[in-house]
């Protein structure tokens, strides 16, 4: 365990987390360590969770956070969630590391987000982030157990899905048609909330 | 511009899990580039990594984790790289990066330039350029072939496919191309196996159009 100087903020606090990036933003290192403290931990669990070993994780932890106090002036509150947005820089860090240690490299400071920058068009209707998130999270609670699960779990690497099949008893066939329904009921959950 | 065709719900939700192949991505985010109803359903998708993300139990970081990255903080990230591609408009700045070869012949009025990417893929991805009225040549294909469109348009059995428009081939799909009047369409492409051209003349064609 590392010493914490700052308390890390609770996790469904969304309005904190995204003033401690602003923080952030403005060179303040205990904001800092307070969202070290808070999300380091939880990118080393979801980069194990998809295949990359203890040390592997810890090390890409410690780089999604050092990708977001370098980007933290580029992070916009009202069209992103502040965990959202860490959750993209971990998901393209660990794309990066994955690729890097198929070509049997080894971890450095070289990763690029600009490399992963994708451009979208501004939603259809006019909605900021804390709407788009709220409406979500009831999309999601209307999910049963099982299909909540399998989502969240077709978040983690391919090589996986061996995994979901076993953590849920069902046949490693059954996985990805499972992932499928659950989606088109969440989008059509999604879609009827417009 | 009114996107009619877009990629399957199980390319998008690949694509926020970052599981998509270098070559796929590409074509994916050129959709999305214009595309308001996917990239919209991505960034949802995205927010459930989040709710994930959250709920996931924490795992202790290693003990001088902190102190090894606030003595980094100070550090300058790496200068961006090189040259920008510009020849072709509609392009994720990403992959305007990437080094691009040079406009190749590979049928009357086609035109093929290749985009290297800087990691393996096992999906190819080049520019097609066609002048009004060229017919391609019928084709299948032994695995899958992702076509965004950049400007111009075509249509085939499946429908008309304009700026933005997504199309999806594969081995069960046979479909012969015409490019629609008005402009060359150019469509960025990401194509995994061989082309496989079909008739008389695309068996004639086939060692010259090296896909
Ligand atoms: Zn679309």
């Amino acid at each position: 365990m590392s010493a914490m100087a700052v308390e890390p903020p609770s996790a469904t606090d969304a309005e904190s987390l995204s003033r401690l990036i602003a923080a952030v933003a403005r060179q303040d290192r205990d904001a800092f360590a307070a969202l070290f403290g808070y999300f380091a931990p939880r990118v080393k669990t979801f980069l194990i969770r998809s295949g990359v070993n203890e040390s592997g994780a810890d090390e890409l932890a410690q780089e999604t956070l050092l990708v977001v106090w370098r980007k933290a002036a580029q992070f916009d509150p009202v069209t992103t969630g502040a965990t959202a947005w860490i959750f993209t820089i971990a998901r393209n860090l660990r794309i990066d590391a994955l690729r890097r240690e198929r070509r049997a490299g080894t971890l450095d400071a070289s990763f690029d987000l600009e490399a992963f920058a994708d451009e979208r068009p501004p939603p259809d209707n006019a909605i900021d982030a804390a709407q788009s998130q709220e409406r979500l999270s009831a999309a999601l609670a209307q999910l049963n157990e099982d299909q909540a699960r399998v989502i969240e779990l077709s978040f983690f690497e391919d090589k996986a899905h061996g995994e979901i099949a076993r953590l849920l008893q069902i046949p490693l066939g059954t996985v990805k048609s499972r992932v499928r329904l659950a989606m088109s009921r969440l989008r059509s959950l999604l879609d009827e909330a417009r | 511009m009114t996107i009619r065709h877009h990629p399957s719900d199980d390319m998008l939700q690949a694509y926020a899990a970052g599981t998509l192949d270098e070559g796929q991505r590409i074509a994916v985010a050129t959709h999305m580039r214009t595309c308001a109803r996917c990239s919209g359903w991505v960034s949802a998708l995205e927010q459930v990594g989040a709710c994930m993300l959250e709920r996931l139990p924490p795992t202790a970081m290693s003990m001088d984790a902190l102190d090894r990255v606030l003595g980094r903080l100070s550090a300058l990230p790496p200068p961006p790289a090189g040259a920008i591609f510009d020849d072709v408009p509609g392009l994720p700045a990403f992959v305007r990066r990437y080094r691009f070869g040079q406009w190749t012949w590979v049928g009357p009025g086609v035109h093929l330039r290749p985009i290297e990417l800087p990691v393996d893929s096992p999906t190819r991805v080049f520019l097609l350029k066609a002048v009004p009225g060229t017919r391609m040549l019928q084709h299948s294909h032994t695995d899958l072939e992702l076509t965004c469109v950049l400007s111009g348009a075509f249509r085939h059995q499946g429908g008309y496919f304009g700026p933005g428009d997504f199309d999806l081939g594969d081995e069960d799909v046979e479909h012969q191309p015409l490019v629609e009047p008005g402009e060359d369409c150019i469509c960025l492409v990401a194509m995994q196996g061989k082309l496989r051209l079909s008739g008389l003349l695309g068996r004639l064609m086939q060692p010259f159009v090296r896909l």
